[in-house]
């Protein structure tokens, strides 16, 4: 009988380690004092190492209630902490809410401009389709850079994300604004999969990342059956096991998967960022 | 030597599954080198009389000749009529070696006094409980299907209502678990068993990884290899055994040693 851990350490993980991994969603934190994280950060960075990650782009998300300016201006100094402590493998995304539109515009142009990130990341204030949302779009446009929202098709009652957004509300944006580049955040974390996976199927400038603690079997296959490798990106999300393992089982081709661990339309992302 | 404590076979009315027969499912257990499978019946779950499934499962099994690869599991609904003489049977004529019990299923409490009784049957059988906190997590739940998980304060209290009885916990965050369970196991007989299913090896937010919680709570001796195959891919199971950095004699506690103590085998 196969012993597939040697197998796994000794010749799948090859594809982690000879190719490069760029995890779009990760998140570093604040400590209990609303403070950098430091010994945090140095933990997923370490990990990452051990995974053969080479970047980590993260975030830190309010993920409750409507946090007003100053609250996301801490958040988003956070970010630049960490970016400053591992310059060579984190990258940052500035979380906005688009409720202070006037401050969460100012706020992307402060974060991409003056702290150097390469992304915004939004979370479960506002549907994206809301009408509120597009100046903030607006300004991604203008600055070329992509929006990570938090998503999924929750289907567990009580309902306790109300906002969080779907495929559905992703097909609405993406006919508004087809030049914005959006991503519909863990495939592996929202909910109805397939539901939202057919909804934006249709939608090139929706792209998704797999990250998530959820491994179905066959949700790597039908995501790039229905949007194309091209379309997939890598994260994690705080599920390293779960991230690597859903990559390494997939039954798709490897040049698929060297796509999805490095997606190259978004490499220009990464060459920013530098101060 | 591998084992695993967490397979099925048969229907699932809420998504199409691969290899949910005995042949697919012996084909993904020969790709990954799982020797032998706990395994039980998916149809029982859904059917309203658990026995009809059981027998299914057993046939199934004997059909393909694989009573060498798979250890069956008898899912009983304690709510349901005859259920003591079916349990009873599944044991003694059907060969099955373990219980299964989905009460956010089948709508009832472990506390009830049909639960305890059965769980309290089992462990003067030497049968062990095997308890999955979900089969799919709810998050993406059919809108038919079941929006609970495995109440984990009934399950301490079972514990204690069932002192002699062996208990597998699967599927489900058993760090918590453990960590909340700590204290009921220690004064008990019956040992508790725990998969990793749900964790993480790595540790990202805290010094401590999900797994190396798990370890420190509930012991070595009590951590099994689970794969819930064919529902999930297997692979983060052995990213996790490959990156857990045990030794080789916990590797082999945790990959077949444990559950060999728990079947006699």
């Amino acid at each position: 009988m196969i012993d597939y851990t040697k197998k796994l350490r000794e010749e799948k993980m090859k594809l982690f380690k000879d190719n490069k991994v760029v995890n779009w969603h990760e998140h570093v934190w604040d400590d209990d004092d609303g403070k950098f994280d430091a010994q945090q950060s140095d933990l997923l960075v370490e990990s990452a190492r051990r995974a053969y990650m080479d970047v980590l782009v993260c975030s830190l998300p309010v993920s409750g209630g409507s946090p007003d300016p100053d609250v996301i201006r801490r958040k988003n100094n956070i970010i630049a902490e960490a970016v400053d402590r591992h310059p060579n493998i984190i990258k940052g995304m500035a979380f906005v809410n688009p409720g202070y539109s006037r401050e969460a515009v100012a706020e992307i142009e402060r974060c991409v401009n003056e702290l150097g990130m390469i992304g915004i990341k939004l979370y479960n204030q506002y549907f994206i389709s809301d009408p509120v949302l597009h100046p903030v779009i607006e300004k991604c446009i203008e600055l070329d850079i992509p929006i990570l929202e938090h998503a999924g098709k929750q289907m567990s009652l009580p309902v306790d994300q109300p906002f969080i957004s779907d495929g559905t509300h992703f097909a609405k944006v993406a006919e508004k604004y087809p030049e914005a580049v959006i991503i519909m955040a863990h495939i592996g974390g929202g909910g109805d999969w397939q539901w939202s996976l057919k909804a934006i199927s249709d939608c090139p400038n929706i792209y998704t990342d797999i990250s998530g603690s959820v491994y179905d079997e066959g949700i790597i296959e039908q995501t790039v059956s229905y949007l194309g490798a091209e379309r997939v990106l890598f994260g994690t999300d705080g599920s390293f096991s779960q991230g690597i393992g859903k990559i390494l089982a997939a039954n798709i081709s490897e040049k698929d998967k060297i796509e999805i661990l490095n997606n190259t339309r978004f490499s220009r992302y990464l060459e920013r960022g530098a101060y | 030597m591998l084992i695993d404590i967490n397979t099925y076979i048969g229907h699932w009315p809420f998504r199409q599954l691969r290899n949910n027969t005995a042949v697919g499912l012996l084909s993904k257990m020969d790709e990954y080198g799982i020797d032998m499978a706990v395994v039980s019946s998916l149809n029982a779950v859904f059917y309203k009389d658990t026995q009809e499934g059981n027998r299914e499962l057993i046939e199934e099994i004997q059909n393909n000749k694989a009573q060498d690869r798979f250890i069956p599991f008898a899912v009983i609904n304690p709510k349901y009529s005859a259920w003591e003489k079916d349990f009873i049977y599944c044991v003694e004529n059907m060969g099955m070696k373990g219980l299964e019990l989905y009460p956010y299923y089948h709508r009832y409490a472990l506390t009830e006094p049909e639960s305890v009784e059965l769980v309290k049957l089992a462990g003067e059988m030497n049968i062990p409980v095997h308890l999955p906190c979900s089969i799919v997590n709810v998050r993406q739940r059919h809108w038919m299907d079941t929006n609970d998980n495995l109440k984990y304060d009934q399950v301490e209290k079972l514990l204690a209502l069932c002192p002699d009885t062996d208990f597998i916990i699967s599927n489900g965050p058993s760090h918590m678990i453990a960590r909340q369970l700590k204290k009921v196991s220690k004064e008990r007989k019956g040992r508790v068993y725990y998969d990793f299913a749900r964790l993480d090896v790595f540790a990202l937010r805290a010094p401590t990884s999900a797994f190396n919680a798990l370890v420190q709570d509930a012991g070595i001796d009590h951590i099994v290899f689970g794969s819930v195959l064919p529902f999930q891919y297997a692979d983060p199971q052995f990213v996790r055994l490959t990156y857990a950095g045990l030794s080789e004699e916990d590797m082999d506690k945790v990959t077949s040693g444990n559950l060999k103590k728990l079947f006699q085998l």
